[in-house]
């Protein structure tokens, strides 16, 4: 090691705890780097290798039901290399552990095991064996929450009868990555099962001998035709089949949610390091401009002793690379270890064959390039100063700091009123102007990360009682197999413990307006609905139209629509005929993008005159009547699905409680280390360059808390301006993320309350007094006699 | 006994431009320094004495006139031509030491050895200053005298031709400062080398081969010293 290393070496250790706040931006800004970037890779990575494994379908088209020969039309066209016809269903499960019925999707699979499209992974058990008709393959999750293995039984109602089945094996499917059933926005493994049927025994029991409801199909790669274009021609050729639904693999509900938060992982693995290796430039830039002009002698005795620039320049870059060296490597493992947290907890949401943490050396070694070019870029300006330094000008003292007024002082009223005291810290900060500029950004930037973190906690407990308690305020919703008359609603509102029975009716529907289109539904209710009450904005219900939509705001922008504008509907069910209907309201919602109306004016639409897909009810909160209700709901064939919304949000709410709890602290210790670093570097290299001015003060009979206390006033106004800046530009920052993410599925409400200012300069604060408190044990410890003394 | 010239000045001015001000800090200046004498520059602060050693140590450049450095013209240098040529040549001695205050005695001398083409051994050069128990003690554990000593060891260290001193003993009591001069007195006739001391004390001229007096950036005296006397004798 040379001596300058050395030198160094020690100069390091001599400052290693503000150099340990500043390499902690660095570590926070690449440990995010690395940790989203990983996890990234690791998602990225599971999906790409589960989807080839199951021959994951580019599209899927459901209809009514049509002979598999007419089906094999699809595989002709252009760019379609291969079709799968299947059965499927949605039914309810009957276990005896449970007390409420469950929802099941039931898919057919070939009776013996070939390579198809959404191939199944089997976990535990086998496939389906030659001689039994009534085999089941069972998902994993739903199994194991309900303790079924290879050799039980099951019962399902099937077709309006109730079904023994025989489990042989478990498995998992690229299809249910993200497994939500109808309705929900968090998968619920206990209440939702995928069910893999014979294909012989599915046409059998559904009656649907040498026909299938669905067709997977595949595209060749790099294929010129787009997918929409081939799902178009699809249709057409299969009109006379009924279709209700095209889904493009962008659009399939699993894959939607997954390729979403991958690219939202990938969006956030730049934003947050930008932020913080900014702030670390920053400051490593203030240190190094004063540890250059610190050793001004010293640099220029080393080039009497002929040093190059270059060896000098180098050695005082070192200085900001060890920072960003020991931030990057840190951040490099902390990235990995958090990597390992996030996937740890993508496991519970996403179901892969593998999900799997790996060491991407390609991204740790651009991590450490990311941190060192930060490094290099905040100590350039300071050291460039060494360089420019003449020799003889070096072994000079620093001419003296400019003097003179400031601005403020032009505003005489308020100069006047000011003390000695706040006159040194409005002066001080003039003149180091990048200092103060740089704290300002600093605390900009830490406030702005709590302000949006902090409105992103407010949004989704916003969004969770907007969508629970506001707009679907049912306690158990039931889905019809088929369309009802209005005894059904009469016999629901006669079930044991039921308070309160409302309609529903669900069309499928296909809207144009212009060239514009989208494939959604159209919810009818009735016109006195308590149960499910439509809300705009500002959570205030609206009317539901009796003639005429009430459009979610997300649809109104993609169809182009505003109040007053008409949209042609085309129904998947009853007449199927187009029909030129107005929107009326626009109505908010976050999750889904539903669209409502009077339910006999829907009936209408479809050529009923007063149908029914489902009813809504409010139910007595006691246990044993629940119980009563249950038992009558497993005995009901008729019943498609039973969808227990106390359950879910409650669920719903525990899961977002500790999530939140995790994110908020997360939050805190990030904005915290931004503050702690970037005050504590200002007032020690503002202590520092002040020795003097501090040992003057002192023989003129300042104590030390004084002193300090001009240091804490001149953290307080920039942190104070900084947060001031903060705020807004949190705020404009969540507005600008909630518009990236905003989706048909999902959008993210902007929600400001007072709380929310109000943690974050609460916090701004604690951090600086926290910061300054470690300034005050330096000026304590200050040799202020020897300062008096130096010749600096 | 006088060799070879081994600077020549040739009417060399340097202008310092400070603000809107230019001020002429030398004039004129044209002198030559001869291999292993001993020259003493006086003069009052601001004579210019300062700036002839710096641009004679290639810290600092003239701003018109000519310096030769042997048949080598010194003011045509590159940057990276001076910065040889201060690593090779010449060894600086400061009024305040500049020593590195994290690093000790013997690492700030080797800040000199490990960039030096033939440096002499660092515990030699110590040595040769009678520091050999301050080895690892640093700066700020170490007098006046000892400091500059560290400092005179770490210009020797690189085996330099000359050294050039600015005010060695202008920080240090009277016998620490006559014990210096008697180093340097001796470095200059075991060793052979050519040293150039500048000061502002007079007294110290005594000890010279040679004096030049300067004043208000010009030079006003040349004169031989028949009998320098040695460092003890000298008082001020």
């Amino acid at each position: 090691m040379s001596v300058l290393d050395r030198k160094l070496r020690r100069e390091l250790f001599a400052h290693v705890w503000l150099l340990a706040a500043i390499a902690g931006i660095v570590l926070v800004g690449v440990a995010c780097f690395v940790a989203m970037g990983t996890a990234y890779n690791n998602l990225t990575r599971a999906k790409t290798d589960y989807y080839r494994q199951c021959r994951m379908a580019d599209f899927s088209i459901e209809l009514k039901k049509a002979p598999r020969v007419d089906l094999r039309a699809v595989a002709e066209l252009p760019g379609v290399t291969e079709i799968r016809p299947r059965i499927q269903f949605y039914a309810t499960v009957d276990l005896e552990a449970a007390p409420e019925p469950l929802n099941a999707l039931v898919l057919s699979m070939p009776d013996r095991r070939e390579a198809v499209i959404n191939d199944i992974v089997l976990r535990r058990g086998a496939y389906f064996s030659p001689g039994r008709g009534n085999e089941v393959i069972v998902n994993e999750a739903f199994a194991e929450a309900h303790g079924l293995a290879p050799g039980d039984w099951v019962k399902l109602l099937l077709n309006n009868r109730s079904q023994e089945l025989y489990v042989v094996g478990t498995a998992i499917s690229a299809e249910f990555v993200y497994m939500l059933s109808p309705g929900t926005i968090m998968p619920d493994a206990e209440h939702f099962g995928v069910f893999f049927l014979k294909e012989s025994y599915a046409e059998d029991v559904f009656d649907f001998d040498g026909a299938a409801n669905q067709v997977l199909g595949r595209l060749a790669p790099g294929t010129a035709v787009s997918t929409e274009e081939i799902l178009d021609r699809a249709e057409l050729l299969l009109a006379d089949c009924g279709v209700f639904t095209t889904t493009p693999l962008a659009d399939q509900l699993s894959n939607k949610y997954l390729s979403e938060e991958i690219e939202g992982l990938q969006t956030f693995a730049v934003f947050m390091p930008v932020v913080f290796l900014t702030v670390a430039a920053l400051v490593l830039n203030v240190l190094l401009t004063r540890l250059a002009e610190q050793q001004r002698t010293i640099v220029g005795t080393l080039k009497a002793l002929g040093y190059s620039d270059w060896q000098v320049f180098l050695h005082f870059l070192k200085f900001g690379l060890a920072v960003g060296l020991a931030g990057g490597l840190a951040g490099c493992g902390l990235g990995y270890l958090l990597a390992e947290w996030m996937t740890w907890v993508y496991r519970f949401f996403f179901v892969f064959p593998a999900l799997e943490n790996h060491f991407y050396p390609g991204r740790m070694l651009a991590a450490l390039a990311i941190s060192l070019g930060c490094a290099l870029l905040g100590s350039l300006r300071g050291t460039r100063a060494v360089l420019r330094l003449q020799p003889a000008e070096a072994m000079r003292p620093a001419p003296p700091k400019r003097g003179g007024r400031i601005l403020l002082e032009q505003v005489a009223f308020f100069w006047r009123r000011l003390g000695v005291g706040w006159r040194m810290v409005f002066r001080s900060l003039a003149r180091s102007r990048v200092r103060s500029i740089a704290g300002v950004f600093a605390a900009a930037m830490g406030a702005a990360v709590m302000t949006s973190g902090f409105m992103m906690v407010e949004a989704t407990y916003f969004l969770v009682d907007f969508q629970f308690k506001w707009l679907v305020r049912s306690d158990i919703e039931l889905t019809f197999k088929d369309e009802r008359g209005p005894d059904a609603l009469l016999e629901a509102a006669r079930l044991p413990a039921v308070a309160r029975a409302e309609p529903l009716l669900n069309v499928a529907c296909t809207f144009e307006h212009g060239h514009l289109r989208h494939e959604g539904g159209i919810t009818g209710l009735a016109a006195d609905a308590a149960l499910t009450v439509p809300r705009d904005a500002h959570a205030r219900p609206i009317r539901i139209p009796t003639s005429g939509l009430a459009m979610t705001r997300i649809l109104a922008q993609i169809l182009d629509l505003e109040p007053g504008d008409r949209v042609t509907v085309r129904p998947t069910k009853g007449l199927r005929q187009p029909r030129q209907v107005p929107v009326v309201e626009i109505a908010d919602s976050y999750l889904g993008a539903a669209i409502y109306t009077d339910i006999e004016y829907l009936s209408r639409l479809i050529g009923e005159e007063y149908a029914l897909t489902g009813v809504q009810l409010k139910v007595e909160p006691d246990p044993a009547a629940r119980a009563e209700l249950n038992r009558h709901l497993k005995q009901l064939p008729a019943i498609q699905g039973v969808a227990d919304r106390r359950t879910m949000i409650q669920s719903l709410e525990d899961t977002i409680v500790l999530n939140m709890k995790v994110f908020i602290f997360v939050l805190v210790v990030f904005a915290g280390v931004i503050f702690f670093g970037s005050i504590l570097n200002s007032s020690l290299v503002s202590l520092a360059e002040r020795r003097r001015e501090v040992a003057t003060l002192r023989t003129l009979g300042y104590g030390p808390w004084q002193i300090g206390g001009l240091l804490l006033r001149e953290s307080l106004l920039l942190s104070f301006f900084g947060t001031l800046l903060g705020l807004p530009l949190g705020y404009y920052l969540t507005v600008a993320m909630a518009a990236s993410y905003e989706s048909e599925l999902m959008r993210f409400p902007v929600i400001l309350s007072a709380a929310t200012p109000a943690t974050t300069a609460l916090l701004a604060l604690a951090f600086t007094v926290t910061a300054y408190l470690f300034v005050q044990r330096s000026i304590h410890r200050m040799d202020w006699l020897a300062a008096l003394q130096a010749s600096e | 006994m006088k060799g070879q010239p081994i600077f020549r000045l040739e009417s060399v001015d340097r202008v310092f431009q400070m603000g809107e001000v230019a001020v002429r800090a030398i004039e004129g200046v044209s002198l030559e320094i001869f291999e292993g004498e001993l020259l003493v520059m006086v003069g009052p602060s601001g004579s210019g004495k300062s700036t002839i050693l710096n641009i004679i140590g290639g810290l600092d450049k003239a701003t018109a006139g000519r310096v030769f450095f042997g048949d080598r013209e010194l003011t045509s240098f590159t940057a990276a031509e001076l910065t040889r040529y201060r690593r090779d040549t010449v060894g600086f001695i400061f009024q305040f030491y500049n020593l590195v205050p994290n690093l000790t005695a013997r690492e700030n001398v080797m800040v000199s050895t490990e960039i030096s083409r033939q440096p002499m051994d660092v515990d030699e050069a110590l040595r040769l200053v009678q520091l050999e128990e301050r080895f690892d003690h640093f700066p700020s554990q170490m007098s006046g005298g000892e400091q500059q000593r560290v400092a005179i060891a770490r210009a020797l260290a690189k085996n330099p031709a000359i050294l050039l001193c600015d005010e060695p003993t202008g920080a240090l009591d009277f016998t620490t400062g006559k014990r210096v001069l008697r180093l340097l007195v001796d470095l200059k006739t075991r060793l052979g080398k050519t040293i150039v001391l500048i000061t502002h004390n007079g007294a110290i001229a005594q000890v010279a081969d040679r004096v030049i007096r300067l004043r208000s950036g010009q030079v006003v005296e040349v004169r031989e010293n028949a009998r320098p006397l040695p460092p003890e004798e000298v008082t001020w």
